[in-house]
């Protein structure tokens, strides 16, 4: 009985939303609706106004930039809730000693060949990201990646090594901080939020420095969850 | 039938069969990697449909990370559907 009401149900809802589908406008059709109302206003004139030719990034740091900055803020969250529950294992009385696992030398040659490629390619996504298709997200998603990988083959102590304490407690919250910045000065000086200067280097600037601090401070989200993994492991 | 529409065909049918795949897999790990091809198959349709900002986000988070976490995590509790 509940079954068949539930086939009901959901068939009823396909069908509504085959009906409205079937009203969608063609994608990528120049008079749907949605291209033509703000679409086209940072088409024409996204490139001079947000400093980024790349209109996505256009978007997402400066027409949207409080959007961007509540994700920031989400995954600071996360960060601090996975630090909080004590997953971290610092300070916790004698850690026991892990046993190292082998790791395949394919995997480990592969690895240590590929790393300097992987950072290079992770920078200059976050570095070209208001030109190019990429940003200051995937970039660190990928810087963080590539020292996940590190931490798997030379061992999560040696990463822990490389990565400062003391810097480190700041540096996670970089983005949040350079959003702020960003926000408070362009509110100071002309009045809204995220507001950009008249020059446009000093646009491109300041879109580079939000890339920059979002790709550092994703990497390091994605490195703070994976320490505190691993450190839950041995526990 | 342009091969465009060939095309994304054949990526949503891939997505569509991982992730009937995905709900039925008893075991964890291979769930995990079913995951990953789930969102390549994704990444390939975003850059076909010309969004590459999201193909790159998709590859990098969806295909790579989340594989890693889940797996640590399966270290953590048990490889096996109880």
């Amino acid at each position: 009985m509940r079954n068949a009401l539930a086939l009901v149900v959901v068939i009823v809802l396909a069908v509504l939303m085959m009906a409205g589908v079937s009203q969608l406008p063609p994608p990528g059709s120049p008079d749907g609706a949605v291209h033509r109302h703000v679409a086209a206003h940072y088409i024409d004139g996204g490139k001079e106004a947000a400093g980024a030719p790349n209109l996505v990034t256009a978007v997402l740091l400066n027409y949207r930039a409080l959007d961007t900055y509540g994700e920031v803020v989400v995954i600071f969250a996360a960060l601090i809730a996975v630090l909080a529950v004590g997953l971290a294992g610092h300070s916790r009385g004698p850690q026991r000693q892990p046993e190292e696992l082998p790791v395949s030398p394919v995997v480990d040659l592969v690895v240590r060949l590929m790393a300097p490629f992987i950072a290079l390619f992770a920078l200059f996504m976050i570095l070209e990201g208001h030109v190019l298709p990429g940003g200051g997200f995937q970039g660190g998603v990928v810087l963080g990646a590539l020292m996940i990988l590190l931490g798997l083959v030379l061992g999560p102590r040696r990463l822990r090594r490389m990565l400062p304490t003391p810097a480190l407690f700041w540096t996670r919250a970089v983005a949040l901080l350079a959003f702020a910045l960003a926000a408070g000065a362009g509110l100071a000086l002309a009045g809204w939020l995220f507001a950009l200067p008249e020059q446009p280097w000093l646009r491109e600037l300041i879109i580079v420095g939000l890339e920059l601090a979002i790709g550092i401070g994703a990497a390091l989200a994605l490195v703070g969850f994976y320490l505190s993994l691993e450190a839950d492991r041995h526990r | 039938m342009s091969p465009n529409d060939v095309f994304d065909l054949l990526i949503l049918s891939l997505l569509i069969l991982s992730a009937l795949a995905i709900a039925r897999m008893k075991d964890l790990a291979a769930a995990v990697i079913l995951f990953s091809v789930y969102s390549f198959a994704l990444c390939l349709l975003w850059v076909h449909r010309g969004a590459p900002d999201v193909a790159m986000t998709e590859a990098a988070v969806g295909a790579g990370i989340t594989a890693v976490l889940f797996f640590y995590t399966l270290a953590r509790t048990g490889r096996k559907e109880k």
